[in-house]
């Protein structure tokens, strides 16, 4: 069977909204990074069926650049992390208010 | 259209170059490394400057993904300096506190590169590249100083903040495309809004914007503002607070100068609000702060209201001003930080307001840096800071935005205060803020150059206003 390109965008449009859901609503620094890798590729999702549907391949490259820059960013997210890990042995984000914000 | 190419990137090309070269220099030569770091580093700044200054490509690269034209070039040339003046004001300051290694050269001029195609971006494609790479960079550099809490903190709260507006961001141009069919940036936000394409090109404008306003720090996305300033070591800080913001104000005053009428029917109430919110927040939330650097945290969110608020007169010729009021901020912003980094002492970050009681005295040339820029801030003349918020402020009205202009004249007379009450204690009390020693010749330098830049600007303002009015000019078609 074939999937069609409004389904693909449907199936991109939900996991956003997962993705969007995990990382606002979670203070586990790694569940914060976690949702914001599947916003990413939600969003690669959907540039994928966009690009089926207007028959271009632009939108497919631009899928390629966005997993390049989804593995730096967690490459700096976690170098990060394990620093402040390391320095006050919690990944809670609510324990980081050294300055008042 | 290839063969203008090379010429197109040649400060993209000299930029990254240079962050390529100090990291082969920091890897390969450990000895010498730190005198030939800082050398490289300002010669390929000064080269991407001078490359986009003097060197008309004639035509946009890339297949019409980046623009060359003097609206972007006009930028670069910003985006060079601001480079060439932090890297100024942190050769001393990171020597004293050691990261002055290679990474923090290396990974700032990669940010250089990030805001220049941020502002020069034609295409989706080169806007996310850019602002990834600006974001990515930042990140590394307000955890510099590893051994600072302070700054592992402000880097870990803008990098958890910074990714989840990057994703909306990138999820709304997704849905851009799958509306418009159209990567070029121009094309897309410039096709005619139909009953079909209304809901979704909406949904990828307000994705973007959540994107773009955490960036520039408007009200509902500001939270992280005030600790990465207070965070981040000084001359990073006088960088993000410039650099980053001027940039991606650049691209939203492209998107809005190309947006369709229809679209930008939608746009305009929701950049009021905005607007009217952040000078407001930003001005009164100013009034409570003791820390000098969350006082000016909360000065630049206000900033970018008075701003935003021209930029809803674009289409009525507002471009100009915002543009002005672009480099005059730059200019203002990069001076005040500048000034805390150098009256900084050796050990720590001289923060609290009552550390610089009675400064005016003890070091009157580089608190009257700080001095210029505060009034250049607050707006008051003959500072450039004046003729800025006056062309602001004429933009809006001449457009009609009588209301707005009118929340942003009150927000400023409330801000007077705040920058007046930092005046009074650089120099109405004397009191024993410990003597801070010499920051080098060239620190002192730049100082000068801002404050002599921020009163001739004040002074005569026409040169420069009316080469921003012929590039923007030419970008509007």
């Amino acid at each position: 069977m074939t999937v069609s390109h409004g389904e693909v965008i449907m199936l991109g449009a939900v996991l956003f909204f997962m993705g969007a859901v995990c990382a606002v609503s979670r203070r586990n620094l790694i569940m914060i990074l976690i949702g914001v890798e599947v916003m990413l590729n939600a969003a690669g999702i959907a540039l994928t069926g966009a690009s089926l549907y207007w028959n271009a391949l632009d939108g497919q490259a631009f899928v390629l650049f966005i997993m390049a820059f989804a593995a730096a960013e967690v490459a700096v997210g976690l170098a990060l992390i394990v620093y402040s890990q390391r320095r006050t042995s919690s990944v809670n984000a609510d324990t980081y208010n050294l300055m008042k914000g | 259209m290839m063969d203008s190419g090379w010429l197109v990137i040649l400060p993209h090309i000299s930029l990254a170059a240079g962050g390529i070269l100090i990291f082969c220099a920091g890897a390969f030569m450990r000895r010498r490394a730190s005198d030939i770091i800082p050398v490289l580093a300002f010669a390929s700044a000064a080269c991407a400057g001078v490359s986009s200054a003097w060197i008309d490509p004639g035509g946009p690269g890339f297949l019409g993904m980046l623009d060359s034209g003097g609206f972007s070039r006009f930028f670069a040339v910003i985006f060079s300096l601001i480079t060439l003046m932090t890297l100024v004001f942190s050769h001393h300051y990171a020597r004293d506190r050691g990261f002055a290694g290679d990474e923090f050269y290396g990974v700032l001029l990669f940010a250089a590169l990030g805001m220049i195609l941020v502002a020069g971006a034609s295409h989706w494609l080169i806007f996310f590249l850019g602002l990834e790479l600006l974001s990515l960079s930042l990140y590394v550099l307000i955890a510099a100083r590893k051994n600072d809490p302070a700054s592992n903190e402000a880097a870990l709260k803008y990098f958890v903040m910074g990714s989840v507006a990057g994703g909306f961001l990138t999820f709304g141009i997704a849905v851009l495309y799958a509306v418009t069919g159209r990567m070029d940036i121009s094309a897309g936000l410039g096709s005619t809004m139909t009953a079909d394409n209304r809901a979704g090109l909406l949904l990828g404008l307000s994705l973007v914007m959540v994107g773009i306003g955490f960036k520039i720090s408007l009200v509902p996305f500001h939270l992280w503002t005030p600790d990465v300033y207070q965070g981040a070591p000084a001359p990073v800080t006088a960088f993000l607070s410039t650099g980053s913001k001027v940039a991606v104000f650049a691209a939203l005053l492209r998107f809005s100068l190309c947006s369709h009428e229809a679209v930008w029917a939608y746009m305009a109430p929701l950049f009021w609000g905005l607007a009217a919110l952040t000078m407001i927040v930003g001005n009164v939330t100013a009034l409570a702060q003791t820390h000098l650097k969350r006082l000016l945290a909360y000065s630049s969110i206000a900033q970018m209201g008075y701003v935003l608020m021209a930029l809803l007169a674009v289409k009525h010729g507002g471009a100009s001003a915002v543009v002005f009021y672009l480099a005059v901020y730059a200019l203002m912003d990069l001076g005040a930080f500048g000034a805390v980094a150098v009256l900084s002492g050796e050990d720590r970050e001289r923060d609290d307001l009552e550390d610089y009681r009675g400064m005016g005295y003890v070091h009157p040339w580089r608190a009257g840096l700080l001095a210029v820029c505060l009034f250049s801030l607050a707006g008051l003349p003959p500072t450039a800071g004046f003729i800025g918020k006056f062309v602001l402020f004429h933009a809006a009205i001449q457009a009609g935005y009588v209301a707005l202009a009118l929340v942003g004249i009150l927000a400023a007379i409330v801000s007077v205060y705040y920058y007046l009450r930092v005046m009074g204690i650089l120099y109405m009390r004397t009191g024993e803020c410990g003597i801070v020693p010499r920051t080098g010749i060239l620190g002192d330098g730049a100082g000068m150059m801002i404050l002599a830049l921020l009163l001739l600007l004040g002074i005569v303002p026409s040169p420069l206003l009316t080469a921003i009015s012929n590039i923007v000019s030419s970008l509007s078609h």
